[in-house]
């Protein structure tokens, strides 16, 4: 299928006035009901019951800017994706456009690339549908482990935090230090394992260690990293547990029950 | 089979908070063949079904699990407080199918598949534990690795990553829709 397809020169292609076609049929969606240029180039192909194997680029991509025109709040991230394809579908027209001597093998195609991925994306969207009718069904199925704890409003469990959860935490925590100099590397070189001792040392004699507290208490970065990693490999090793009484309230750092014994040995 | 196996089994699959496999079953039940603790599982199985029964053993993740059944789930939620069950949202479920299918995969081949930056879907899905990092990948960058976790297969009542859709039901799902708009 080489470049058989009613041709419209490029220059009408660009500045995209709102297709009269589109405004006589009073059809208005919203690009936000899309979930990303894909989605709407899917809708698009769709909509003018186009064979996705032998897409009308020109005409396509009228269309498309035609809906990124009628945007009226700009979001930059999602912006950026929408021009990407539509940057592609220009390129793809200019391959088009270039004259050839010999008729185009299939797999030779500019479309190809765009091609595939609408497939591929077009085969993901439609597992959706089934997998979407599966989360229907066993959301109603309640299972043991899904099952938050009865408790009165009083009550409230300490949660658990996940290693995850330290390190946003931690990072967070950098962020505010950034006015510091980082780019002198100063300060003493401190071995993990001493740094291990201290801090199974102090978990030991005070029970419990506020996390942030802990690592704004240190002079150096290179410190308070170092610090850091012991506190993510002893909650890993399940020495540790890490426990916030409430979302958004200060995490702490103690040691467990049953690790008392294996930390003291060491 | 006898009913103390039977009985037997039932505790182990009520205390265990997820899937238990017969492999599993068989080595805490020790000297008993395979095919008795399954013909057990089948006959509890078979039990739970009967209409005077509120849960039932459902089979996920290669193993076996109770659950309630469907019909009790607003007054489940009542009792938990629960307004209502959070589904994924249309990007999550999409970053998850994607994953699902083309597994192990990178947040950029992620997001390449969608044409959308998929960081913070793939976030939320590490949060639900749906998905989890299993390494990183020897290319520029060595980015993180993402593969579906058990969670994932307990969550939409999958035995295996077998049970995925198809090529062919997608497939026809796909004429479907074609023909609804032709």
């Amino acid at each position: 299928m080489p470049a058989a397809v009613p041709e419209i020169p490029l220059a009408d292609v660009a500045p995209a006035p709102p297709p009269a076609a589109e405004a006589a049929d009073g059809y208005q969606v919203r690009l936000d009901v899309f979930e990303g240029p894909l989605d709407l180039l899917l809708f698009l192909i769709r909509k003018k019951k186009i064979d996705i194997h032998d897409i009308p680029i020109a005409a396509i991509t009228r269309d498309y800017l035609g809906y990124l025109e009628r945007k009226t709040e700009i979001n930059l991230d999602r912006e950026a994706e929408f021009v990407f394809i539509a940057a592609l579908l220009i390129y793809i027209k200019s391959q088009m456009l270039l004259p050839r001597e010999t008729d185009l093998a299939e797999h030779e195609d500019p479309r190809r690339v765009l091609v595939d991925r609408l497939v591929e994306y077009e085969k993901i969207k439609a597992a959706c549908s089934l997998l979407r009718e599966r989360e229907d069904v066993q959301i109603l199925q309640w299972k043991r482990d899904f099952i938050p704890p009865l408790h009165g409003e009083s009550e409230l469990e300490p949660v658990e935090l996940s290693l995850f959860d330290l390190a946003e935490a931690f990072f967070l925590m950098m962020k505010r230090r950034a006015s510091d100099d980082t780019r002198t590397i100063r300060g003493r070189d401190v071995p993990i394992e001493v740094k291990m001792k201290e801090l199974v040392a102090l978990l030991h004699e005070r029970q419990a260690l506020d996390f942030l507290e802990y690592f704004e208490a240190h002079a150096s970065l290179e410190e308070a990293l170092i610090s850091f990693f012991c506190v993510l490999e002893l909650v890993k090793s399940r020495v540790a547990v890490a426990v916030q009484d409430e979302l958004f309230q200060t995490i702490r750092v103690w040691l467990r029950k049953d690790a008392h014994r294996t930390a003291a040995h060491d | 089979m006898t009913d103390p196996l039977k009985a037997l089994i039932e505790s182990l699959i009520f205390v265990s908070q997820e899937p238990v496999t017969l492999d599993r079953l068989q080595s805490v039940v020790e000297g008993v063949p395979a095919a008795d603790i399954q013909a057990a599982v089948d006959a509890l199985v078979a039990g739970y079904e009967a209409e005077s029964r509120g849960i039932r053993i459902i089979r996920a993740g290669g193993g076996w699990i109770f659950a309630t059944k469907p019909a009790h789930d607003r007054e489940v939620r009542r009792l938990l407080q629960i307004e209502r069950k959070n589904r994924l949202s249309s990007a999550g479920l999409e970053t998850l199918a994607a994953i699902a299918y083309r597994q192990p995969v990178t947040q950029s081949e992620v997001s390449a598949i969608r044409g959308v930056d998929s960081t913070g879907a793939l976030k939320t899905l590490l949060e639900k534990k749906l998905i989890k990092i299993v390494g990183r990948k020897k290319a520029p960058g060595n980015p993180l690795v993402y593969r579906t976790s058990d969670e994932f297969l307990l969550y939409l009542g999958l035995d295996s990553l077998e049970g995925l859709p198809s090529e062919t039901e997608i497939a026809k799902i796909l004429e479907e829709e074609k023909a609804v708009d032709a």
